[in-house]
């Protein structure tokens, strides 16, 4: 056998022990989550004991040092089971790799330990109530001060805020030049008694999200990530690893509106020998693993020593248009009941009001296509008016 | 095996691609197009010949290369960007027919022959009136009286069925449905050729009537089953390459072309519409990988994949094409512009062996839905 499987093997051997298999009846809570925060923090240190956090990661900062074949083996031997870890997706996505690719040997050596270790939770602050899709036009503050900085502001769409205990925040540290050139990045103690966090209800009447509102909280010098003033960079770093976990991160077997929950659902039905039904079934089936196999090229293309750059847009662009279609088609299966509701379908009816949700989360589906007209077909960029003009010279939104 | 091509699949791509742009590029196919022949002669004794790319799924002891389905993708994802006219599509389902079915003397009589290109086969199966590609009862039946073999019926949009040699046919005899080898030169045998929208692919209406024909032994339902599957397989390869031509032109286009002082790939009217083409064919291609992954690797998946990956690259072409046409403007819209050729290949194809409905509801049943 060779390494990777006994690699496999292991990392199956182990997930068979300790976690559970998908359970479509679950019941999540409003904060998405199945389980206790407590039961996440006890299953991510056991993932990290037995060597499957941070695969990939140095082993001085806690990960084990190996490679992207390993990672991939181990997704697919998880994708059966459902791995209690929600609070740290965010943090081991976006903040952890942007730290190991940008930040100071200190910033790694104290924060990434801890995060694969499960005793630390992350969140990362882009968005604004100002300009979703203009991320770089925000206008939170950081001032400087003798000894380090002063934050001054609101973000929105904040996964994981009201357990999180730091932070990737971006602040603007100069409005005397233009949008992209003005912006730092910080990691912010969230326990900062100047942090309030509120969570934000959406259309499905869950509170996946929080506003985060900052008032006067102070920050050290050796926060920053990156160099002051380049935290637009820092920042595209971390929205390139984003949608590479948004798109390609279904797990089609949990998923409510992925090909086996809707043909179960047309069974029950008696809907599946309809030859319309039948066919958009069968459609599903082909954009589903399509995603699927897109994925795993982009993820062979990794380990081969390409650069994917920013084809994890069109990845989350995909993900984002199949939610949406087959929110059409779950709809149509259901029928005129839809409107009642009901028990066996309340896990459909939800996802489908969460489809638009996905189309927007992580950038809207317009924005995907402007990255990938203009990132990856090399078009001719937007006119961008706001491109040259100084930041405190912008119209902007309040 | 993996996804991504290995460094042989890109060598190979790249043969195949210097090859069109020298030999066949799209001028040269308009001229073709332009006179009586289906496909230029020399172009194909080249494909077949130097590129060994009709043997190059044959196993090696039929004097084919043995090569997988992967590497055959990656040549015809080459000649579907360039719209190259040759019979190797129906070459390559005449070999897989025969691979499939269990007559060991056709085999050796014929594969040799059509692996170096020098015997062009196709297969008979649809029939006038039955939509489907295959007919389950078809009406072509055969005849066994005195051990003397013959036809009658008629088989319609049959692949280069005025060029072939030799066509494998699909009939009911004594024994249920079988495949039946007819010669070129055989009485009975009227083969007109058909008026097609798509000029890049030539298809006749065969009638036979008493066609002295042999058995091919085997089991045909079973064969034209995995033949289904060979023809997704090559048909996506052939169309994803055209997507990505079609991609590509119209992205140069939007670079170049300036309206109200920009290029117009500056506008999202036409930037998005590129972006969703670009989606369309990295998508499609990725299930078109997997298909041919399965094919090589994982054959109780193969149905299962190709019709997946047929039923994204048969709309996702058609889109990729009509707004190829569209993101032109005027200039689009004319006989000198390519972008009606890939147009037309694209609406034809769409209907090669099965058209969208048919793959989906193939697709399913293969789900077992």
């Amino acid at each position: 056998m060779s390494s990777i499987e006994e690699f496999r093997a292991r990392a199956l051997a182990w997930l068979e022990k300790n976690a559970k298999p998908f359970d479509e009846a679950a019941e999540y809570d409003l904060e998405g989550s199945s389980v206790p925060l407590e039961e996440s923090k006890r299953f991510q240190k056991a993932l990290w004991e037995a060597g499957f956090a941070g695969i990939t990661w140095p082993r001085e900062y806690g990960g084990q040092g190996l490679g992207p074949e390993e990672l991939i083996a181990f997704n697919q031997e998880a994708a059966d089971f459902d791995l209690p870890v929600g609070p740290f997706v965010i943090g081991l996505g976006m903040p952890g790799p942007t730290i190991l690719e940008l930040g100071t040997e200190a910033q790694k050596k104290r924060y990434l330990p801890p995060l694969l270790r499960g005793d630390e939770i992350w969140c990362q602050l882009f968005s604004e109530p100002s300009g979703g899709s203009d991320v770089a036009s925000l206008q939170t503050t950081a001032r400087r001060t003798g000894n380090g900085w002063v934050i001054n502001g609101q973000k929105v769409w904040t996964s994981g805020a009201q357990w999180s205990d730091f932070g990737t925040i971006i602040a603007r540290t100069d409005p005397t030049v233009p949008k992209h050139q003005g912006i730092t990045m910080f990691i912010v103690d969230m326990h900062h008694p100047g942090v309030t966090v509120r969570p934000l209800v959406v259309a499905t009447g869950q509170a996946p999200f929080n506003e985060v509102f900052f008032d006067n909280v102070e920050v050290p010098t050796d926060a920053v990530v990156g160099e002051v003033n380049q935290g637009w960079g820092a920042a595209v770093v971390m929205l390139r690893n984003e949608r590479v976990t948004i798109g390609t991160g279904t797990r089609a077997r949990s998923n409510p509106l992925g090909f086996d929950s809707l043909l179960e659902l047309a069974r029950a039905r008696e809907l599946e020998t309809d030859t319309a039904v039948r066919r958009r079934l069968a459609m599903l089936y082909a954009r589903e693993s399509s995603l699927t196999a897109y994925g795993r090229v982009l993820h062979e293309e990794t380990t081969a020593g390409a650069e994917i750059g920013a084809r994890g847009s069109a990845a989350k662009l995909a993900g984002a248009e199949l939610a949406l279609w087959a929110a059409d088609l779950a709809q149509d299966i259901i029928g005129s009941d839809i409107a009642l509701g009901g028990a066996d379908v309340e896990r459909v009816i939800t996802a489908i009001v969460a489809a638009p949700g996905g189309a927007t989360a992580g950038g809207t589906n317009e924005i995907q296509r402007n990255i990938i007209g203009e990132r990856v077909l090399g078009l001719a960029k937007d006119p961008g008016v706001d491109r040259n003009t100084p930041f405190n010279q912008l119209k902007l939104s309040r | 095996m993996s996804l991504i091509f290995t460094d042989d699949q890109k060598s190979l791509a790249q043969t195949v691609r210097r090859f069109v742009a020298q030999r066949t590029p799209l001028p040269k196919v308009r001229e073709v197009i332009g006179s009586d022949q289906a496909y230029d002669p020399e172009v194909w004794a080249q494909l077949a010949g130097e590129l060994g790319l009709a043997g190059l799924t044959i196993p090696e002891e039929y004097g084919g290369a043995g090569a997988t389905q992967a590497d055959l993708s990656a040549a015809l994802r080459e000649l579907g960007a360039g719209l190259v006219p040759s019979p190797l599509l129906a070459c390559l389902l005449a070999a897989g027919t025969l691979l499939a079915l269990d007559d060991e003397t056709v085999r050796q009589e014929l594969l040799p022959q059509i692996a170096e290109g020098g015997l062009v086969a196709t297969l008979a199966v649809s029939e006038p009136g039955d939509r489907r590609w295959i007919p389950a009862q078809p009406v072509t039946s055969a005849a066994h009286p005195d051990g003397r073999i013959t036809l009658s019926g008629m088989k319609a949009a049959v692949l280069n069925g005025a060029e072939a040699d030799v066509l494998l046919v699909q009939a009911r005899g004594p024994q249920g449905t079988r495949i039946y080898l007819v010669q070129r030169s055989a009485a009975g045998l009227t083969i007109t050729r058909d008026e097609v929208v798509d000029p890049t692919r030539s298809s006749a209406t065969v009638t036979f009537d008493s066609t002295p024909a042999r058995l091919v032994a085997g089991d045909a339902a079973a064969a034209l089953d995995h033949v289904a599957d060979l023809a997704n397989l090559a048909i996506a390869a052939e169309q994803s390459g055209a997507m990505l031509a079609c991609l590509t032109m119209t992205n140069e286009y939007a670079r170049i072309r300036y309206a109200f002082g920009q290029p117009i790939g500056a506008y999202q009217g036409v930037k998005h519409k590129l972006a969703d083409m670009y989606n369309l064919w990295a998508l499609s291609d990725a299930a078109l990988r997997e298909a041919a992954r399965a094919a090589d690797e994982e054959p109780a998946k193969l149905g299962v994949s190709a019709a997946a990956a047929r039923a994204l690259t048969s709309p996702g072409y058609l889109t990729s094409a009509k707004n190829t046409m569209l993101l032109h403007g005027g200039i689009g819209f004319t006989w000198e512009h390519d972008a009606h050729f890939f147009y037309k290949n694209a609406i034809a194809s769409n209907v090669l062996a099965g058209d969208a409905d048919y793959q989906l509801d193939r697709l399913a049943d293969k789900l077992g839905v």
